[in-house]
C-alpha cells in the first residue's frame, strides 16, 4: 500500500474539494493462484518458499482491506474531506474503470518491487494510463526541491495542450510552483499562445518559460528535465513523447510525479 | 689551674671593619650573578641539571626562607637558554578508538600551524563537502548507480517472469512474495478447471512451476551481495567526490607536514573518515553536524612556539590533575559530556624537555600528587586518568588518551627534615631524585667575603627596589648577619631575614625623609623587630624583678646557682637564668634528677646528669663507693628542661651542696661537662648573656656580675652594644672557662685543689672539702649499714 500515494490523493482531493475514494480489489488472478494443491508464496525478502492456500489468503486479504480502511481514514482526516473506500474483487484495472468517469483523477502510487528506481512499469500502471477516462496520476515520493518547477510537455495537439494545461493550472493553484513548457524538436510558440496558456495557467510572467526540447529520446528528456529542476511533469497520453519505444521506461525513470492527461 | 681573665670588649663582638667596603653606597656596586658561598649547591645545580641519565632528579633542601626558589630560577633560566626548545604535543581524535584520543608530535612552534590548517580545513568541509553532496553531477551518478544497481536486481525477477509467461505460468505478485500457476490469455486459470487437465500436462506444469520457484528463490537470495555491492559503490562515488573536492585541501596539508608521518598519516584517516560519514554531510540545512566537525580539530596540548630555550615551569599548586593533566567536562541538559578537545595537559606536560619546580611540602600535602609524580618519572610517560578512575571509585566511560613520553627534570625544593625522612621511609625516592642540593645555612667570614657579601646585600636591595644603603648601614648588617649566624667567622645566608631587615630599613630610612639607608636605619629595623616579639620575654622579667621567679644576682648561697637557658618562640629567642639547687645526704651513689624523675626533662639531660654523677664518683670516691643521695632540681621550672647546657651549673651546684661552701650568685654559668671534668660548648650563649644582662640590670645597677661560659663558645658571642659597654668598663665580666676547676674556683674564691700523688687533695682547696664530706657520708653509711646488719643477723638468731 503506498501511504506516500495516498496522502498526495487527500491533499490534492482537499485542495480541489473532491471526495477520495479508495479502490480495494481483491485481484482473481491471486485468488485463483492460491487454489492450486501445488501453491507455494516466495518471499521477497528471504526468498523462503512457503505453502500457499486460500484460507490464509482470504484472512490476510481482509487485514489488508482493513488496514487500507484505517489508512485512508487517516490520510482524509488530516487534510478533512469525504472519502469512500469501494471493496471489489477481480482485475484491478477493470474494477478501477468501472468506476473511474472522465473528471475524475486516477492517483496511483508504487509498492513492492515496483517502487525501487529501474523497476519496470506495472501491468495495472500501464493498463490505466492506456485506458483511463480521466487523468492519471503517477505519484512518487521523493525529496521535495523548493524551487522545484512543474513541466508540461506540449506537442500539436491541441485538445490534448489543454488539458494538460488545465491539469497544471490545478497542481500550481496551490502549490505556486513556476512552471516549464517544453516543446518539441524545433518547435516554437508565439507569444499569443504563450500569454494564453499564461492566463489559463493565473501566474505571472516571470515564473512561466518555454524550452524546446532538442530531442525526444529518454536521455535528453532526463537530462532537461534535471536541468529545470522539475518537480512535477504534466504530459498528454497523445504527446509524442509518450509513443517513443522506453517511454513507459522513461516514466519510471524520472523518479518524479507524472500526471497524464487523455 | 691558672684562672681565665675576663673576656674583653673585642673579643665578645667581631665588628666590621668599614675600610674593607670600598664604596659609599650600594649603588657603587656591582649586581651578583651567583650567590656567595653557595658553591655546593650550584654544583650540585649544575651537574643535575645536565646529567641526561634517568633518576637524577634533584632535591633542593635547605631551611625556609633561605631563598632556594630564586636561586634555582636564575640559575636554571641561565642553564636552559642554552637547551634545546623541546617539541609541541597535541591530541587528535582517533577514527578507529573513538575513546582514544592519539597523541602526535610536533617541532616547537609548528602545533599552532597544524591547528589552524586543521581548522581551516573543518571550515572547508562545511561548506564543500554539501555542495559538492549537492551537485547535479553526484546526483545524477548517483541515481544512475541506484538505477543501474536495482535494474540487475529486477533483471533475474524479470527473466523469470518471462520464462514463466512463455510456459503459460503467471508470476503473481502477494502481499508478501510471489506465486507461480498456470494462466492462459493473462488469466490465471480456474483450479477447478485444472483439475480437468490431463495428468501428463499437470506433471509438466507443476514441474515447471518448481524449477521457476526454485530460480526465484535463488535470484532473491543473491539480493543481499547486490545491496552490498550497491553500497560498496556509493562509498566508491562518495570517496571520489570528496576525493575531487578536498584532494587540493587535504593534498596541501599533507604536502606540508609530509616531514611528519604521524600527521601524514592522520589526514589520511581524516580522508578516510569525511567518505565513510559523507552522508552526514548531506542532507541538513545547518550544514554538517557539529559534532562532527568537531572532530578534525586539534587540541594543542603543549605550545612551545614562544618557548626560549627548554622549559622552566613552576607548579605552586602541584595537585594530580595539575601535574597530569586532566579530561574536563561540558554540563549540558544536566548530563556530562567530553570529548578529546577537553583533554588539559599538565606541568609535567609543558614542563617535558625542560624543568619542573615543585615544592616538596606541597606535593606531599595534595592527595596521591606524590604518587602520580612518582610514576611519570618512573615511566617516562605521562596517562591522563582522573583520580576516581585511577582509584576504581567510577566506572563511567571516558576517553583514554594515547600516554605522552615526557623528559623532565624535577626539582623538588624542600627543607632537611624531608629530604631525610623520604630518604629513609619512600624506597622509590633516592632512586627518582639521586641528586641533592644542600643550601648552605652560614657563609664564612673572612677578609675576602666582605665585597661578595656587599654585592649580594646591594643586589637585593636593587631586587626589593629600597633606597641605596650607605656603608656602615651594610657594615652593620654584616655584624648582624654573623649574630644571626651566632658564629664571629660566619654570616649566615638566610635569605628572608636579611630582605626583610633591609625592607623594614628602608621603611623606617622613609619614615626619617633619608634619601639613602643608613645605619641607624638598619638598627632601628632590627631593635623595633625585637620589639615586636618581646612580650613574653619581657613578662619573664618581670616576674624576676618582682621576685615572683628567686634569682640572686648578687652575694653568696649554698646549694644554689644561676643556670642559663635559652626559650625560642617562632623566629625569635631569648635568654633568662634559672636557679639551679642540690641537696646532698649520704647514701647509695646515686643522683636523682628532679626534672627526669618528674618527666619534665629530656634524654639529654638525663645524659648529662648521669655523666656528672660519674665524674663525681671517678673524682672523689677514689676506689671506694660513693656514698651519696643528692638530688638536682631547676627551680621553678614548669616546661621541661632539655639539653646538656646545665652540666657545669649542676656540678658546681651539687659540690657546693656537699661541700657546703657557698657560691656567689652575681654569676650565672652554661656549658656542659664531660667525665673528666672538661668543659665542653653549647649553643645560645649570646642571647642566655644579654638575658642574665638583663635580669641583673633591672635588679640594680650593674656592678661585678657575669657569666661563666665554655672557652669554646668564645667565637660565637656576638653581643649586645649595651653588654659590650659593661664589659668595657668592667662592670660585667665574661670568664671562659675549660675546666670545672676554673669554673669552681670563680663561683667560691677557693683553690679546687689538683690531686697530689697519694690521691689527696690539697689542704683547704674545695675538693679537699667534698671529699672529706663525701668521706664523712661513706662513714655514716657503713655505720648504718652495720647496724642494719647487726639487727638482721640478731633477727636471724631468734628465729
Amino acid at each position: 500500500m503506498s501511504y506516500a500515494a495516498l496522502g498526495a490523493a487527500a491533499e490534492i482531493a482537499a485542495n480541489t474539494g473532491a471526495d477520495v475514494l479508495g479502490v480495494f480489489v481483491e485481484e482473481l488472478n491471486l485468488l485463483r493462484s492460491a487454489g492450486y494443491d501445488f501453491a507455494r508464496e516466495v518471499g521477497s525478502a528471504s526468498g523462503v518458499s512457503r505453502p500457499f492456500d486460500p484460507t490464509k489468503l482470504e484472512q490476510r486479504m481482509q487485514r489488508l482491506a482493513g488496514q487500507a480502511r484505517c489508512a485512508l481514514a487517516g490520510a482524509v482526516a488530516h487534510y478533512g474531506g469525504r472519502h469512500t473506500l469501494s471493496i471489489a474483487r477481480g482485475s484491478v484495472v477493470e474494477e478501477v474503470l468501472a468506476l473511474a468517469g472522465p473528471q475524475d483523477l486516477l492517483v496511483l502510487g508504487r509498492v513492492g518491487w515496483s517502487s525501487a528506481p529501474g523497476a519496470r512499469l506495472g501491468s495495472t500502471a500501464r493498463g490505466l494510463l492506456r485506458r483511463s477516462p480521466g487523468r492519471v496520476l503517477f505519484w512518487c515520493e521523493r525529496r521535495v526541491l523548493p524551487q522545484g518547477r512543474v513541466v508540461v510537455f506540449l506537442n500539436d495537439h491541441e485538445d490534448a495542450n489543454r488539458r494538460a494545461i488545465r491539469a497544471t493550472a490545478e497542481a500550481v493553484r496551490h502549490s505556486h510552483q513556476p512552471v516549464t513548457l517544453l516543446l518539441g524538436s524545433g518547435s516554437e510558440m508565439p507569444l499569443e499562445a504563450f500569454q494564453a496558456i499564461r492566463q489559463d495557467l493565473g501566474i505571472p510572467e516571470s515564473d512561466l518559460r518555454v524550452r524546446s526540447l532538442p530531442a525526444t529520446d529518454p536521455v535528453t528528456v532526463v537530462q532537461v528535465l534535471r536541468q529545470e529542476k522539475a518537480a512535477q511533469l504534466v504530459l498528454s497520453r497523445e504527446c509524442t513523447l509518450l509513443q517513443e519505444p522506453g517511454a513507459e521506461q522513461l516514466l519510471v525513470a524520472l523518479n518524479l510525479p507524472v500526471t497524464v492527461t487523455p | 689551674m691558672p684562672l681565665p681573665a675576663p673576656l674583653s670588649e673585642e673579643q665578645v663582638y667581631h665588628g666590621c671593619p668599614t675600610e674593607k667596603l670600598d664604596f659609599i653606597t650600594t649603588d657603587d656596586l656591582e649586581d651578583l650573578e651567583q650567590p656567595c658561598g653557595q658553591d655546593r649547591v650550584l654544583r650540585a645545580l649544575e651537574f643535575g641539571a645536565s646529567m641526561q641519565a634517568s633518576g637524577f632528579n634533584l632535591f633542593v633542601l635547605g631551611p625556609s626562607g633561605a631563598g632556594k626558589h630564586e636561586l634555582v630560577e636564575r640559575f636554571l633560566s641561565q642553564h636552559a637558554a642554552r637547551q634545546p626548545v623541546p617539541p609541541d604535543w597535541c591530541h587528535v581524535f582517533n577514527f578507529g578508538f573513538s575513546d582514544r584520543p592519539k597523541a602526535i608530535q610536533l617541532p616547537a612552534g609548528e602545533g599552532q600551524q597544524f591547528k589552524k590548517g586543521m581548522d581551516d580545513l573543518a571550515e572547508e568541509l562545511r561548506t564543500a563537502i554539501p555542495a559538492a553532496f549537492e551537485s547535479e553531477e553526484y546526483q545524477a551518478r548517483l541515481q544512475e548507480l541506484q538505477e543501474e544497481m536495482a535494474k540487475r536486481q529486477h533483471q533475474g525477477l524479470f527473466e523469470i517472469q518471462e520464462e514463466a509467461n512463455r510456459n503459460n505460468i503467471a508470476m503473481i505478485t502477494t502481499p508478501a512474495g510471489f506465486t507461480f500457476a498456470p494462466m492462459r490469455k493473462g488469466e490465471v486459470i480456474d483450479p477447478e478447471e485444472y483439475k480437468t487437465f490431463s495428468d501428463e500436462e499437470k506433471q509438466l506444469i507443476e514441474s515447471k512451476v518448481e524449477e521457476l520457484q526454485k530460480k526465484l528463490q535463488q535470484t532473491i537470495q543473491q539480493v543481499p551481495r547486490l545491496r552490498k555491492e550497491v553500497r560498496e559503490r556509493v562509498h566508491a562515488l562518495n570517496e571520489e567526490m570528496v576525493q575531487l573536492t578536498l584532494g587540493g585541501p587535504i593534498g596541501e596539508l599533507r604536502e606540508k607536514w609530509s616531514h611528519l608521518p604521524d600527521v601524514v598519516d592522520y589526514l589520511d584517516a581524516v580522508r578516510e573518515d569525511v567518505v565513510e560519514h559523507a552522508e552526514a554531510f548531506q542532507g541538513s540545512d545547518n550544514g554538517p553536524p557539529a559534532g562532527l566537525l568537531a572532530r578534525y580539530r586539534v587540541n594543542l596540548l603543549v605550545d612551545n612556539a614562544d618557548t626560549l630555550g627548554a622549559p622552566i615551569i613552576y607548579e605552586d599548586l602541584p595537585n594530580h590533575q595539575h601535574l597530569a593533566g586532566q579530561i574536563e567536562h561540558r554540563a549540558h541538559q544536566g548530563n556530562l559530556y567530553t570529548d578529546f578537545t577537553l583533554i588539559r595537559g599538565g606541568s609535567v606536560h609543558r614542563a617535558s624537555g625542560g624543568y619542573l619546580i615543585i615544592d616538596a611540602r606541597r606535593v606531599l600535602t595534595q592527595p596521591m600528587a606524590w604518587e602520580s609524580l612518582k610514576r611519570i618519572l618512573f615511566s617516562g610517560e605521562i596517562r591522563i586518568e582522573s583520580l576516581e578512575r585511577l582509584y576504581g571509585l567510577v566506572s563511567t566511560v571516558s576517553l583514554q588518551p594515547e600516554p605522552i613520553p615526557v623528559s623532565v627534570k624535577v626539582l623538588l625544593l624542600g627543607d632537611r627534615m624531608l629530604y631525610y625522612l623520604l630518604s629513609h621511609y619512600d624506597p622509590d625516592f633516592l632512586d627518582l631524585f639521586k641528586v641533592e642540593a644542600d643550601f648552605e645555612d652560614d657563609l664564612d667570614r673572612n677578609d675576602d667575603c666582605y665585597e661578595l657579601y656587599s654585592r649580594m646585600i646591594a643586589t637585593m636591595a636593587r631586587t626589593l627596589e629600597i633606597r641605596a644603603l650607605e656603608r656602615d648601614a651594610v657594615a652593620r648588617l654584616i655584624e648582624h648577619a654573623s649574630r644571626l649566624a651566632a658564629d664571629q667567622r660566619k654570616l649566615t645566608a638566610h635569605d628572608r631575614v636579611l630582605r626583610d631587615i633591609l625592607s623594614e630599613a628602608d621603611h623606617w630610612a622613609g619614615q626619617s625623609s633619608a634619601d639613602t639607608v643608613e645605619a641607624r636605619h638598619i638598627q632601628q629595623a632590627i631593635d623595633e623587630r625585637e620589639y615586636r616579639a618581646s612580650r613574653v620575654r619581657e613578662r619573664s622579667r618581670e616576674q624576676i624583678s618582682r621576685g615572683i621567679v628567686m634569682i640572686a644576682t648578687e652575694g653568696e648561697e649554698v646549694a644554689r646557682v644561676n643556670g642559663l637557658s635559652v626559650l625560642r618562640l617562632g623566629a625569635s629567642m631569648f635568654g633568662q637564668p634559672t636557679r639551679i639547687t642540690a641537696t646532698a645526704r649520704p647514701g647509695k651513689g646515686q643522683v636523682v634528677d628532679i626534672e627526669r624523675e618528674a618527666k619534665l626533662g629530656g634524654p639529654i639531660h638525663s645524659k648529662s646528669v648521669m655523666i656528672l654523677s660519674r665524674f663525681l664518683a671517678s673524682r672523689y670516691a677514689g676506689e671506694g663507693d660513693l656514698s651519696l643521695s643528692a638530688s638536682l632540681a631547676f627551680e621553678q621550672s614548669y616546661g621541661g628542661v632539655e639539653g646538656d647546657s646545665a652540666s657545669v651549673a649542676e656540678t658546681c651546684v651539687l659540690l657546693s651542696a656537699i661541700s657546703r661552701v657557698p657560691l656567689k650568685q652575681s654569676f650565672a654559668v652554661t656549658g656542659s661537662m664531660n667525665q673528666h671534668g672538661e668543659v665542653q660548648a653549647v649553643g645560645g650563649v649570646n642571647e642566655k648573656i644579654e638575658g642574665f644582662f638583663d635580669v641583673c640590670r633591672e635588679a640594680g645597677e650593674i656592678g661585678g656580675q657575669g657569666v661563666l661560659l665554655p672557652a669554646s663558645n668564645v667565637e660565637h658571642l656576638m653581643l649586645r652594644a649595651d653588654v659590650r659597654q659593661a664589659i668595657a668598663e668592667d662592670r660585667f665580666r665574661i670568664y671562659p672557662v675549660s675546666d670545672i676547676n676554673q669554673a669552681i674556683e670563680l663561683l667560691t674564691g677557693l683553690e679546687a685543689g689538683e690531686p697530689g700523688s697519694s690521691g689527696e687533695f690539697p689542704e683547704n682547696s674545695f675538693n679537699r672539702r667534698v671529699a672529706e664530706r663525701l668521706a664523712r657520708f661513706a662513714e655514716a653509711s657503713k655505720k648504718r649499714d652495720d647496724n642494719a646488719d647487726a639487727n638482721s643477723s640478731g633477727g636471724k638468731g631468734s628465729d
